[in-house]
């Protein structure tokens, strides 16, 4: 993040120094609002990568199912894509999202050592390793029998159960209420979206998920600009 | 009628008790970043710290990474104290003016 506003503000609290830089603080009010100011504009530098992680995610969802709902034969009614082209576009978007939130969460608790650190890295961590088992999970189920229609159901399924249940523990991690609804919401997408068969399921996951994500990201990036902890 | 710290009660000390008071409990920060979260110059930030290690309200701890030489700096556990105290009487002030 670069300069806001408010940081400009700062600066101009914390006046040119003199010889010895005791600037002094006369208004107990002045003095007060400096330290939220302070700690409000270093929350919008540490934390506002997430905004934009769940924005990215958002967008992720609502075009990679977006483009495998109009793939598939009976989904999308207005225009159809190859499955091969919607194949593609799903797995780009994925990938795209998966490199650039692991970019910005590994840059998000940088220059900061100590016990926070093994929070944010057993989480960080967990991501591709709880989402490489439900692959390999699904896997095993398809060598075992279950057919693309199955699968076409099960593996968005599972990757919002994982989703979801990663943003409820961020919520429990960073004590955060927005990170909990948008967990929740995204367990109730994948729960809830393989009863509509396929592939209708990919238009759920597009529109739930993919709308939660987006919902998320602007309301914490809204509560970040005002100051208010997210 | 309470006094407040004055070794705090300076705009530039402030800020900087405010921004380490919100790390967690424990964790230090690199010098760089520091300076880059205040947006002040080194040597203004450097004077600050030490007038702050002097009431050993923070402690910079000088080690190695590497090769490259690194400076974490945390607040104590009496500074994080310190700047409560502070935030405090400034609520108290504000509740008395109102």
């Amino acid at each position: 993040m670069t300069t806001h506003p408010s940081d400009r503000d700062d600066r101009r609290d914390s006046r040119p120094d003199d010889g010895d830089g005791d600037d002094k603080l006369t208004d107990p009010a002045a003095a007060l609002a400096l330290v939220q100011r302070q700690q409000a504009a270093l929350e919008r530098d540490q934390l506002g990568g997430i905004p934009v992680i769940l924005l990215v995610w958002g967008v992720a969802w609502l075009v990679g199912f977006g483009a495998l709902w109009s793939g598939y034969a009976g989904g999308n009614p207005w225009f159809q894509v190859p499955l091969t082209v919607a194949g593609i576009v799903f797995a780009v978007f994925l990938v795209a999202a998966m490199g650039i939130s692991a970019w910005i969460g590994m840059r998000l608790n940088r220059g900061v050592r100590g016990p926070s650190n093994f929070s944010g890295a057993v989480y960080g961590i967990a991501w591709p390793i709880v989402g490489f088992g439900a692959w390999l999970m699904g896997v095993a189920l398809a060598r075992n029998g279950m057919d693309s229609e199955l699968q076409s159901l099960f593996f968005p399924a599972i990757f919002a159960l994982v989703a979801g249940v990663m943003y409820v523990m961020g919520a429990a991690i960073w004590r955060s209420l927005d990170q909990l609804v948008l967990g929740l919401i995204i367990l109730v997408a994948g729960t809830v979206a393989p009863f509509f068969g396929a592939p209708t399921n990919n238009l759920v996951m597009a529109v739930l998920g993919g709308g939660a994500f987006l919902i998320a990201g602007l309301v914490m990036h809204i509560n970040l600009q005002r100051g208010r902890r997210a | 009628m309470t006094e407040l710290d004055p070794v705090i009660h300076a705009a530039a000390r402030l800020r900087i008790s405010a921004t380490l008071a919100s790390l967690e409990e424990g964790d230090r920060i690199t010098f760089p970043r520091l300076q880059e979260l205040l947006d002040m110059t080194a040597g203004n930030l450097s004077t600050h710290l030490r007038k702050l290690e002097d009431a050993e309200y923070v402690v910079v701890e000088k080690t190695h990474k590497g090769r490259t030489p690194v400076t974490y700096v945390a607040l104590t556990r009496r500074g994080r104290r310190a700047f409560e105290d502070y935030t405090d009487t400034l609520r108290s002030l504000l509740g008395d003016n109102a």
